[in-house]
């Protein structure tokens, strides 16, 4: 209800949320889109075509140094890419709002703990930190890669959530329900976890975004999972076979195209979020 | 109101209640040794009238046990509010309850008007069928004025303030409360539905036996409802008596002051003090502006 | 006694407080004498959203003329707030529709179209021509900043140099009743009133020939409200401004102001005198405005109020817009919009009773006006 509102009012939620979902339908219908691509070859496949091809009828985007038909690439790439950045930004939105509400909530003690804890893991410099872990770790997976760039996420997070509760817990209609007889945890359930939905829907975004970000980060510099192929490790192959100076510019302009419209897309939602919900952006009536 | 009808233990009451916010030099006296007492029969009207930081908001809040007092006594019944067991809370909260200041706040923009009937009916077992409960919010709904169509089904942003005031008051009414504290209920209405939400009050007192402690700024409003009235300044109690004395003869230099200073809505009866007489006046008062004024 | 207080000044005299010493408006002229700084025609403001279009302002018309306290009463959701805005071009409301002109006549230079203006011409006439005191202004001070400084400030943006704004700040301080060493102290340190004295300063530092204050005595006291009431008055003599107060408060009107618009869903339902207006309103909303209001000295009778509440901007009601809270609604009222015109001077009934209506009122209601049918009207 209130999102239709929201998609209804905000341009830039629209756009951005189109943006993200066309780009979702292309992973979830990576398997059959391989299929037209590149049939039955597996698209990592070493010489499958021939190299550099220009783009044609049959290989769309053009293939790479190896015959690799880069549409195909793109197809299994794009899908890693998405599954990292929502994965962990998942997992850092649910980490951050357990730690932020209960901060909140509870107060006292438990809050001092649980600050202290978020303002640590705020000041650890974090991309460096990742950069040592990922070059340390074998067999790096993208499930491993998510955790570790959830561990790092959360405490934004919980910050904006801690406030909003400590806000939303002084809302004249919490006080009514306590005239009500309300219970703690129905006021938590029924007052304040529903009117936290924009917050967490917000927090999730930006963790994607960020998420997204230190992946492509990673795997620019080649830190990334060495089995699978996404959009960074792309990006950085390209770099590294100086495609540009050979012509074959798509190889290197398609990936970085669909993470910017990634980082558009997110980011697009969460703007438009923030300006709908936030009252002091938005424009009264 | 004679003694001799009054039952030893009042239904309400607060005793030296006195509650300090902060400490040091950020110590504030909300509310400095407040003492009132409301019976339970016969229903009656109490006007508790002060400026800003008078400390009239607190003493609502404690009396709804909504605000510990750091000293002196809030008691329900003779027991002390803020340490009543789990049963005896259950009694105290369907015997007083509460309006409040902001219609807007009150309501959570996440569900709609049913809720709040819905929730107290089931946390005070006040139905056991689904029609009694149709009949209950009906009947409340009637009493303040409002169609059922109007209000049931809808969102609190659909609704006007004087509306949501109105639903506020249903909603008490379902509970048949023996008083109900009125928390600036009328502040943030427009002008033309003020006298509604007060008249609302007067029926209550009149036909169902419920006293409001009504908590306002503004001695107009308290004159309209009439009954008595508790002036406070600075936390404090000043003034109190029934408001037919207290507004014809007022006694204290404060209570004057206020009196004086509600603006008439006849042209031409135009005040013509300057700035610095105003500001002599409040100093009589107790009450200067905390750098005092004497230019102009 | 049931209640009983901690009371250190309790006696037992039984003195009636003193009268406040009040007396009758100086008598203004009905119409105004000075030329018109402000002339609002026909103006309307649209805001077009997913949820359709909401016609805050109106077709609204009024003039303001120099040195002339003029009061705009309305409800939430009369449009009030939002016609400043727009006078002041200030909406923020992205996708809006604007129609009818604003004309202003600075103290130099000839007439403009505020509605026209661009953000730099608009600057240029802020503060220097027209001072806004918003709602609730006295809480948006600079907290880390002295008030003097604040006041310097507003100078300094509008091209005074910095010694010169200096030096007027001692009286600007006293025109506003404030001391001087307030000027020294920070915002946390004043309370309320001298707060919204100090963004009265603010308003008054370039020497406007408009002062446009939203609702500058609400939240306050009442024995505060009675000062900045005070401090506004005498400001107009002394610097011969003219002021627009907009205001809920029917009272404050009635303290401060020479003429009043009623407005009410967007448009300007009634205007004139203060006096005739409030002593005896024309328009059946103003009348209910003013009959809902609880006065301590008469004798206490229930009030009704106005049934009903206000309609939405994105549907107001067809014909007259108070016709389905109006106790004397005619066929008429349903069908056809009243236009704000001169009422049909003489006996007219108003609906609770025959009243004699005397020239120069305006109202915009079928009960008074000359351009309606006379079958469609009460006998």
């Amino acid at each position: 209800m209130v999102f239709v509102n929201l998609y209804r009012e905000s341009g830039k939620f629209r756009l951005g949320a189109v943006i993200t979902l066309i780009l979702i339908v292309i992973g979830v219908l990576r398997t059959p889109l391989l299929n037209l691509a590149v049939g039955d070859t597996d698209p990592m496949a070493v010489g499958s075509f021939g190299i550099f091809l220009d783009p044609t009828r049959d290989h769309l985007l053009g293939t790479d140094r190896f015959g690799r038909d880069v549409l195909g690439l793109v197809l299994i790439a794009l899908p890693v890419s998405l599954t990292v950045a929502f994965l962990a930004g998942a997992l850092s939105t649910v980490l951050g709002v357990v730690v932020g509400f209960v901060s909140g909530y509870k107060g006292g003690r438990v809050d001092s703990v649980l600050r202290t804890l978020t303002d640590m893991f705020i000041v650890i410099p974090t991309l460096p930190l990742i950069i040592i872990l990922a070059a340390n770790t074998r067999n790096l997976s993208s499930l491993k890669l998510a955790l570790v760039l959830a561990a790092f996420s959360w405490p934004f997070a919980a910050r904006v959530i801690r406030s909003q509760v400590l806000s939303l817990r002084e809302r004249p209609y919490v006080e009514l329900s306590k005239m009500t007889n309300l219970s703690d945890r129905e006021i938590i359930v029924g007052d304040i976890l529903p009117n936290m939905a924009p917050y967490v829907a917000i927090g999730f975004a930006q963790a994607s975004v960020g998420s997204a970000f230190a992946l492509v980060g990673l795997t620019v510099i080649g830190l990334g999972p060495s089995s699978q192929m996404d959009l960074g490790r792309m990006i950085s192959e390209a770099l590294g076979y100086g495609v540009i100076s050979l012509g074959k510019e798509l190889i290197f302009v398609v990936p970085v195209a669909l993470l910017i419209l990634l980082f558009l897309g997110l980011a697009l939602i969460s703007q438009g979020m923030e300006e709908f919900f936030n009252p002091r952006l938005r424009s009264q009536a | 109101m004679s003694e001799s009808t009054r039952p030893a233990v009042p239904l309400l009451e607060l005793r030296d209640a006195t509650t300090i916010f902060g400490s040091g030099a950020q110590e504030t006296v909300a509310n400095d040794h407040v003492s009132l007492a409301m019976a339970e029969a016969p229903p009656r009207l109490l006007s508790i009238v002060g400026e800003s930081g008078s400390g009239k908001t607190t003493a609502a809040r404690t009396l709804l046990g909504l605000q510990k007092p750091t000293g002196g006594q809030a008691l329900w019944r003779g027991k002390d509010i803020y340490a009543l067991p789990k049963r005896d809370m259950h009694a105290f909260r369907s015997e007083i309850q509460a309006v409040f200041q902001d219609p807007y706040g009150i309501f959570n923009p996440f569900y709609k008007i049913n809720r709040v009937f819905d929730l107290t009916i089931k946390k005070f077992n006040l139905a056991s069928s689904r029609q009694d409960r149709e009949g209950l919010i009906e009947d409340a709904l009637r009493v303040v004025n409002l169609r059922p169509p109007d209000v049931l089904g809808r969102y609190p942003h659909q609704l006007s303030g004087g509306e949501r005031q109105r639903v506020m008051l249903a909603r008490a009414y379902l509970m048949k409360p023996k008083l109900i504290v009125a928390d600036e209920a009328i502040s943030m209405l427009d002008v033309a539905v003020r006298a509604v939400i007060m008249n609302i009050l007067l029926d209550f007192k009149e036909q169902a036996g419920m006293s409001t402690v009504f908590i306002t700024h503004d001695l107009s409003a308290a004159h309209y409802l009439g009954g008595d009235i508790m002036v406070m300044r600075r936390g404090q109690v000043v003034e109190t008596g029934t408001v037919d004395r207290v507004l014809q003869a007022p006694e204290h230099p404060y209570t004057r002051l206020l009196l004086d200073s509600i603006p008439s809505p006849d042209p031409d009866e135009r005040w013509q003090d300057d700035v610095a007489a105003i500001a002599r006046l409040e100093e009589e008062a107790g009450v200067a502006e905390r750098d005092v004024v004497t230019t102009a | 006694m049931a209640i009983t207080g901690k009371d250190e000044t309790m006696t037992d005299t039984s003195t009636a407080s003193p009268k406040p010493a009040t007396q009758p408006a100086p008598a203004r002229p009905t119409a105004p004498t000075g030329a018109p700084l402000l002339e609002i025609q026909d103006l309307a403001i649209h805001f077009r959203s997913a949820r359709g279009v909401a016609r805050v302002v109106d077709g609204t018309t009024l003039t303001i003329h120099q040195n002339e306290i003029v009061g705009v009463a309305g409800e939430s959701g009369s449009g009030k707030t939002t016609l400043v805005e727009a006078i002041l071009q200030i909406i923020r409301f992205p996708n809006r529709e604007t129609h009818g002109s604003v004309m202003f006549t600075p103290r130099s230079g000839p007439k403009i179209d505020l509605m026209k203006t661009n953000e730099r011409q608009m600057r240029r006439l802020r503060l220097n021509e027209i001072a806004y005191v918003p709602q609730g202004s006295m809480n948006s001070l600079n907290p880390v900043a002295r008030v003097g400084d604040q006041i310097v400030d507003g100078m300094v943006d509008h091209g005074l140099g910095k010694r010169e704004a200096r030096d007027r700040v001692p009286g600007i301080l006293e025109r506003v009743g404030l001391e001087q060493r307030v000027a020294k102290l920070y915002p946390h340190e004043l309370s309320g009133g001298m707060k919204q004295r100090v963004i009265i300063a603010i308003a008054i530092s370039m020497n406007p020939s408009l002062i446009i204050a939203d609702e500058p005595t609400t939240a306050l006291d009442v024995n505060v409200q009675r000062k900045i009431l005070a401090t506004l008055s005498k400001l107009r003599d002394d610097l011969n401004v003219a002021i627009m107060i907009v205001s809920h408060d029917l009272p404050v009107h009635a303290q401060l102001v020479d003429r009043i618009a009623v407005m009410y869903a967007g448009q300007i339902v009634e205007a004139g005198d203060i006096r005739s207006t409030v002593k005896l309103p024309l328009h059946p909303y103003a009348r209910g405005l003013m009959n809902a209001i609880p006065s301590i000295g008469k004798p206490r009778e229930r009030l009704e109020g106005i049934k009903g509440a206000t309609p939405s901007p994105l549907s107001w009601p067809p014909g007259c817009r108070f016709h389905n809270r109006c106790p004397h609604v005619m066929d008429v009222c349903q069908t056809t919009p009243p236009i704000l015109a001169a009422a049909e001077p003489g006996d007219r009934d108003t609906g609770d009773g025959i009243v004699l209506v005397q020239p120069g009122r305006e109202v915009a209601c079928h009960l008074y006006l000359e351009s309606t049918p006379k079958e469609a009207r009460p006998q």
